[in-house]
């Protein structure tokens, strides 16, 4: 961390400063300049605030050098983390395809999504029981009944299953019967909710906030895995811009970013990012060519009749020839399907 | 159109609009529910202003059906175009590539780099000569020096040449000179320089300007095509938006959107997009996979001393490799290179 002094600040102010800091167990670099003095802080900052300092009026201000993520930095764990979901590893050599409906809607509905995804090669299946839709009169999904339903359709076709969690008091239920519990872009600053989660051992799949910056979503990996529960993967599913003519704007380079920062494996969900089904298949492969570890689509055995989302949801039929597509890609990225 | 008018809106008054509307020669739709009263314009609503029709105070809101634009919308042709640039086709099955130095530094340096890009499979050569940079006392350019130097190296190394304008002035020198006139994404919005642009028959490369939606950026192309000159080939450069760690974000679903709404070949530049040149391979690699017509990619023969840019530059054997690279996943995307 760096510390800039006003021009002319008094010795007895920077003093303050410095004592506070070797308090905190920080060894101090003074470098004073014609105008300016600078403290250069040596030590694990990490968990320092830097405001702190910067309230003092003489401060000018402080640059954080390290990140302030310590358990999701790749600085102190360079080899990439595989997150074991079931008998799925997720961050491995091998491509991880996470596909189902939007939402739960019938047994019979669930049941006929999971077989098709599995036999095209999916390895874990989605599927919506409760839903944060932006409008409030919008389906609120099946919530318990979805959730049973989507369990039952993943251990009938051998699929783990991955379904989103939306308030801290159902972790425990979740925690019984998920094999991936989501925590979706508007609860990724849902801290109880996160700490919550951090308690369990059940593998998270945390999704980048609507306007999150890289940095803020490797945050909150860090208050998942700060509370104890290392298995975090991430999820790229877009962000809001002034563009409007796709849902979000899908940012690949932050699957380049994360794997530069942190060891976490991260997927990437085109569905929700574009918003529109026949963007989703070129999107994916330019995922899996940008070095991401998985992808999660959306595949409804009825798109025109669904009941959320149909507009960016694939064909069974579709998925399976994206599913083909992409077997032929993953050699040239070094992967496999 | 569609035009709503405000609830409680008196049928004289909506009568009397949709009779202004007729004498400007579209016909009227016109339907009347319990509370509001819907018009429908029918027929080339191009030359209508939106605007306009909000001055008029019964009007509650008016949403365009049809894109405002026509040479540059691909509903109007038959196919996607291939810009001929000095015998380089750009847009067909064979992806472009464009590759050279940010910036021109002297003339042994251009000329080694056009070398090295040739070499390697470039097809045209790019160099700025003049430069918009953020910072005024950031080196702006060799400007008529450059030109010449880069008129040299692309002729000797039988490359076509693309450079950037950035001002009416040198449009005369630029259509002796240059085989491809870019216009840089802040200029983008300089409607001036595009119109005297579209009085030439030099094809031109239109920058997406920083926060440019994809509709602005179709209508940039507009000015230039309205005018008569159809020859125009765009290149997404990455938008602003809140994430810092990238110099801009690449949108790939640009790609896909332009694709969709217009004929015209649309290329990335991973290098501005990114600003950080270990990005740069990964992001070309997406880009051919949405779909993109070619890249154009910053590469410099000493990165580490540039003048400008070096920190998104490829160095010589990064380019080879990545040339290399590429053609794995060109066939992939049905495409050559």
């Amino acid at each position: 961390m760096i510390v800039v002094f006003k021009p002319g600040a008094p010795e007895n102010e920077k003093a303050k400063i410095k004592n506070m800091l070797i308090k905190a167990n920080f060894q101090i670099n003074e470098i004073v300049g014609q105008n300016l003095t600078i403290y250069g802080v040596i030590g694990d900052t990490s968990s320092y605030d830097p405001r702190t300092i910067s309230v003092n009026a003489w401060v000018d201000k402080v640059m954080r050098v390290q990140e302030p993520y310590k358990l999701a930095n790749r600085l102190f764990h360079p080899e990439n983390s595989i997150i074991n979901v079931k008998d799925v590893q997720i961050g491995g050599k091998r491509l991880v395809i996470m596909a189902g409906p939007c939402s739960v809607e019938t047994q019979t509905q669930i049941n006929t999504v999971a077989k098709a995804v599995k036999e095209s090669g999916a390895a874990i299946l989605r599927g919506g029981a409760f839903k944060p839709r932006t409008s409030p009169y919008s389906f609120q999904g099946l919530k318990e009944k979805g959730l049973e339903m989507l369990v039952k359709a993943g251990r009938k076709n051998k699929l783990p299953v991955v379904t989103e969690i939306m308030s801290a008091d159902k972790v425990e239920e979740f925690a019984a019967c998920v094999d991936l519990i989501q925590v979706g872009a508007r609860n990724m600053q849902n801290y109880e909710l996160l700490k919550a989660l951090g308690k369990t051992k059940v593998p998270v799949l945390l999704k980048r906030g609507l306007s999150a910056t890289i940095e803020e979503w490797l945050m909150s990996a860090e208050y998942i895995m700060s509370s104890g529960n290392k298995n975090v993967v991430l999820c790229e599913r877009g962000i809001r811009t002034f563009e409007t003519y796709t849902r979000n704007t899908l940012d690949l380079s932050a699957v380049s970013a994360i794997k530069k920062l942190s060891h976490l494996p991260i997927i990437v969900d085109p569905s929700h990012a574009a918003g529109m089904w026949w963007m989703v298949e070129p999107l994916a492969k330019a995922a899996i060519a940008a070095g991401a570890d998985g992808l999660m689509i959306e595949v409804h055995n009825d798109p025109a009749n669904a009941w959320c989302d149909g507009a960016q949801s694939l064909k069974p039929e579709r998925f399976a020839t994206l599913l083909e597509q992409l077997r032929a890609l993953a050699p040239l990225v070094g992967r496999e399907l | 159109m569609i035009i709503v008018m405000k609830p409680g809106t008196p049928v004289k008054e909506s009568n009397r609009l949709k009779k202004e509307l007729e004498k400007q020669g579209v016909s009227i739709d016109m339907s009347r529910g319990a509370n509001y009263c819907i018009l429908g314009v029918v027929g080339d609503t191009s030359g209508l202003d939106p605007d306009q029709i909000r001055v008029n105070e019964w009007v509650e809101k008016v949403v365009r059906v049809t894109e405002p634009y026509k040479c540059a919308n691909k509903v109007l042709h038959s196919g996607p175009d291939v810009i001929e640039v000095s015998g380089v086709p750009v847009g067909g099955k064979k992806l472009t590539v464009i590759a050279g130095p940010c910036s021109v530094e002297t003339a042994k340096q251009v000329n080694q780099v056009a070398a090295i890009v040739k070499q390697n499979g470039a097809q045209m050569l790019r160099g700025s000569a003049f430069k918009s940079r953020n910072f005024p006392y950031a080196f702006q350019g060799l400007r008529d020096n450059a030109l010449e130097m880069l008129y040299e190296a692309a002729k000797k190394n039988h490359l076509p040449l693309v450079t950037e304008i950035i001002s009416v002035e040198k449009i005369a020198e630029f259509v002796e000179h240059v085989d491809l006139i870019q216009v840089g994404a802040r200029s983008m919005g300089n409607v001036e320089l595009l119109k005297e642009l579209g009085k030439t028959n030099v094809p031109i490369l239109l920058k997406r300007g920083p926060s440019a939606t994809v509709e602005e950026w179709l209508l940039a192309a507009e000015y230039i095509m309205s005018r008569g000159n159809e020859k125009v080939i765009l290149c997404e450069r990455g938008i602003r938006t809140f994430e810092t760690y990238t110099r801009n974000t690449l949108d790939l679903s640009a790609i896909l959107a332009v694709k969709k709404l217009s004929q015209l070949p649309v290329l990335v530049d991973p290098s501005r997009a990114t600003g950080i040149w270990w990005m740069v391979a990964d992001m070309t690699k997406a880009a051919i996979m949405a779909g993109a017509d070619g890249v154009m990619l910053d590469v410099h023969n000493d990165p580490e001393n540039a003048w400008s840019d070096g920190v998104q530059s490829l160095n010589p054997q990064h380019f080879a490799q990545l040339m290399q690279e590429l053609k794995g996943f060109a066939k992939l995307a049905g495409r050559e290179i």
